[in-house]
């Protein structure tokens, strides 16, 4: 049996760590009533919010009612599994629902799925606890008005090393104090995934990274795909890289097309690119969101051993990007009033008027007025004329 | 001085439907439906680019609607509005604003490049006209009539522009340049001609051009034309087929994204520079442009799919 199983707390006085937030949690409870806001459980993964709110119910005599965020999805989905709770229909007990990793499943936001949850948030008609690992993203902002947040922090070390040590001695297992420290740090305050390294360990079960894909960023994920040294690495590298798909996609293109890399690898990663924006495209259009399984078996098609590419988060060099964010701007709003009086599109405008314009503003035949602020670009603009 | 002012184009643009260059018959037409105003059906104009077909709508408008026309005239360009809820969405606000004056038969939406929308695009316009159909008129505007979906050709009465010919071009340019006092000479004039196949508008705008630098003479018509972003679209692909992947892109983007021209005029435009361009292996190269377009209308980000056909094009170089 896993050891992380085993030895999850089995009673509220059981919990380490947090205590404040603990306490907290409790008042809430205990002074719940219809209309309490709904609490949002924030922290880093494995310190013990599942758990929480598990042993919670318990204590306080509710039917927990569990959804993760794979069952949260879309909007359809969300009212089929809580309709009947919210409805209060007692043959459910006194229910309770907690929804697990709000924050995590990507696209939710396109398919009403937030706004479903938003609502039932508004109202509660029973006791609703939410958990997240981040809060930072504008969808978690948007829950975040409605709920009451608490924080939770990774256990402190000294607090694990006491866990790990009542554990070990329960499984008659000795590991040397340096493992043992070791284990501590590298788990940073995550308690679970510590108990399960543990376990491998001393079973002589070596995991075979470093660091599990799971929590690595973007950064790291692209740099690590391109050092894979297979394929096989790479696709594992690859499938574990929970991000959302549009900013994946949108990673390897800039990674790819500011390397310097032959053009005929541009050419072929390119194109791979290509089919997995359509792919994406069509989930966004028809919201096949169950398409996206196939997302990374296109992208795979990016990995070549030995390939020099590193991550980039722009896919512009600083000049080309400046130019876009201060001449774009302006030369845009010049040229949007002026294809309203010329009675043309922006985009033809710009083509088949602007550069006759500024040839005549060169040669002094024409004399517009512009703002202070525009007069600079334009004449930027008429000396960038050959 | 405002731009309309200085801008020839504007400055000559037709104020009344008789002054409707070299369309005779839709002159014609025209000016016997607005005899009986308040019967005027919804109005497609189709036709190639600067043959008249903004002026006759603006003018239709100006005709019914009197010296208010401009209170009660909503212009929309669709390749300038995102999506068809942007173009719901001002109708919408346009159509209820105050009351119709007691001196005005309906309102008038001129919507231009209107072939610019997606067929499903066009089947929520259908909708948009039936809805307000009571207080507006739509008069719309196309380059190519077969891209209008037909419940909407059967909605309107179509009127298809034919080219101007190039003597008419020619009498035109040497109208204004007599007005304007300019000095040209026959090879310059003809030379606009031959460049611009058709298209006034475009005439018009060179003669400026032209004329701002001295004399029109078919050297300088010649470095004038160079001036358009067509142009850049041109070595855009130039790039692209030497193999400068980085270089191609980055002209591209910045046609796009600091000029605003749109992606399907890029691929208009690039269309047009691999046809002139008479290599060997033209088909090749247009069905690869034609297979981005696709995609482009497909996924999500034109800017991947446009970086990908350049990408695609370099194996057609050398």
């Amino acid at each position: 049996m896993m050891w992380s199983e085993k030895y999850r707390p089995k009673n509220f006085l059981d919990l380490i760590g947090n205590e404040e937030s603990r306490k907290l949690f409790v008042e809430w409870f205990t002074n719940w009533k219809k209309g309490t806001r709904p609490i949002l459980l924030v922290g880093p993964p494995g310190i013990g919010k599942t758990t929480l709110a598990n042993l919670a119910a318990k204590q306080f005599g509710y039917d927990l009612i569990s959804l993760n965020a794979s069952d949260v999805r879309n909007k359809k989905n969300i009212h089929e599994i809580l309709s009947p709770v919210l409805g209060n229909q007692t043959v459910l007990g006194t229910p309770m629902i907690f929804i697990d990793e709000v924050d995590g499943v990507h696209g939710r936001a396109d398919y009403g799925g937030t706004e479903a949850i938003i609502k039932i948030l508004k109202e509660p008609t029973v006791p609703i606890v939410l958990a997240a690992n981040t809060d930072s993203s504008d969808k978690m902002k948007s829950i975040k008005k409605v709920v009451k947040t608490i924080e939770m922090k990774p256990l402190s070390p000294k607090l694990l090393r006491l866990c790990l040590n009542r554990i070990l001695q329960l499984e008659g297992v000795k590991i040397d104090s340096d493992s043992l420290a070791k284990l501590v740090t590298k788990s940073r305050g995550d308690i679970r995934s510590m108990i399960n390294f543990t376990q491998a360990r001393a079973t002589g079960f070596d995991p075979p990274t470093e660091k599990s894909f799971e929590s690595l960023d973007i950064e790291e994920g692209i740099n690590a795909f391109y050092k894979a040294n297979s394929t096989v690495e790479a696709r594992s590298i690859l499938y574990s890289l929970r991000i959302d798909p549009r900013e994946k996609i949108n990673a390897f293109y800039s990674s790819i097309i500011t390397s310097k890399i032959s053009a005929d690898d541009m050419q072929k990663f390119l194109q791979v690119i290509s089919e997995a924006d359509m792919l994406y495209g069509k989930i966004m259009k028809t919201q096949q969101w169950r398409l996206l399984r196939y997302l990374d078996a296109i992208l795979l098609g990016l990995y070549k051993k030995d390939i020099l590419i590193r991550y980039s988060k722009y896919n512009l060099s600083w000049p080309l990007l400046n130019r876009l964010r201060w001449d774009g701007t302006k030369i845009k709003s010049i040229i949007g009033s002026l294809a309203k009086t010329m009675h043309v599109s922006k985009s033809t405008f710009s083509t088949l008027y602007f550069p006759y314009l500024l040839y005549c503003i060169k040669n002094k035949k024409i004399d517009l007025e512009f703002d202070e602020s525009l007069e600079e670009i334009v004449q930027k603009e008429v000396a960038l004329i050959k | 001085m405002s731009p309309s002012s200085v801008m020839w184009v504007e400055k000559y643009r037709p104020q009344k439907i008789s002054e409707l260059i070299n369309q005779k018959e839709i002159v014609g037409s025209i000016n016997s439906m607005l005899k009986n105003q308040s019967e005027l059906p919804h109005l497609l104009f189709s036709g190639s680019a600067g043959v008249g077909k903004t002026s006759a709508a603006l003018c239709v408008s100006r005709e019914i609607l009197g010296k208010h026309w401009r209170d009660y005239t909503l212009e929309l360009n669709a390749s300038d509005e995102r999506g068809i809820n942007m173009v719901r969405e001002r109708v919408k606000k346009f159509s209820r604003f105050a009351g119709l004056d007691t001196e005005i038969p309906f309102k008038i939406i001129i919507l231009d490049e209107a072939d610019e929308m997606t067929a499903d695009a066009q089947t929520a316009l259908r909708r948009i006209t039936e809805d307000t159909a009571k207080i507006c008129r739509f008069i719309l505007i196309a380059n190519n009539l077969s891209k209008i979906i037909k419940p909407i050709q059967s909605r309107c009465v179509v009127f298809k522009f034919t080219k101007i010919s190039d003597k008419e071009i020619l009498s035109q340019l040497k109208s204004i340049g007599k007005k304007e006092k300019i000095k040209a000479d026959e090879k310059g004039l003809s030379a606009i001609c031959d460049y611009t196949d058709g298209d006034l508008r475009h005439a018009i705008n060179i003669l400026q051009a032209a004329a701002s630098s001295g004399n029109v003479t078919e050297s300088v018509v010649k470095s004038v034309v160079g001036l358009t972003k067509t142009n850049d679209v041109q070595d855009v692909l130039k790039l692209a087929l030497d193999g400068k992947i980085s270089d191609a892109r980055d002209k591209m983007i910045e046609l796009i994204k600091v000029y605003g021209m749109s992606e399907s005029d890029f691929l208009k435009y690039i269309n047009q520079a691999v046809f002139n361009s008479k290599a060997n292996n033209l088909e090749g190269m247009l069905e690869t442009i034609a297979k981005y377009d696709y995609r482009i209308l497909v996924g999500a980000n034109p800017e991947i799919q446009l970086s990908a056909l350049l990408a695609e094009l370099t194996k057609f170089g050398k």
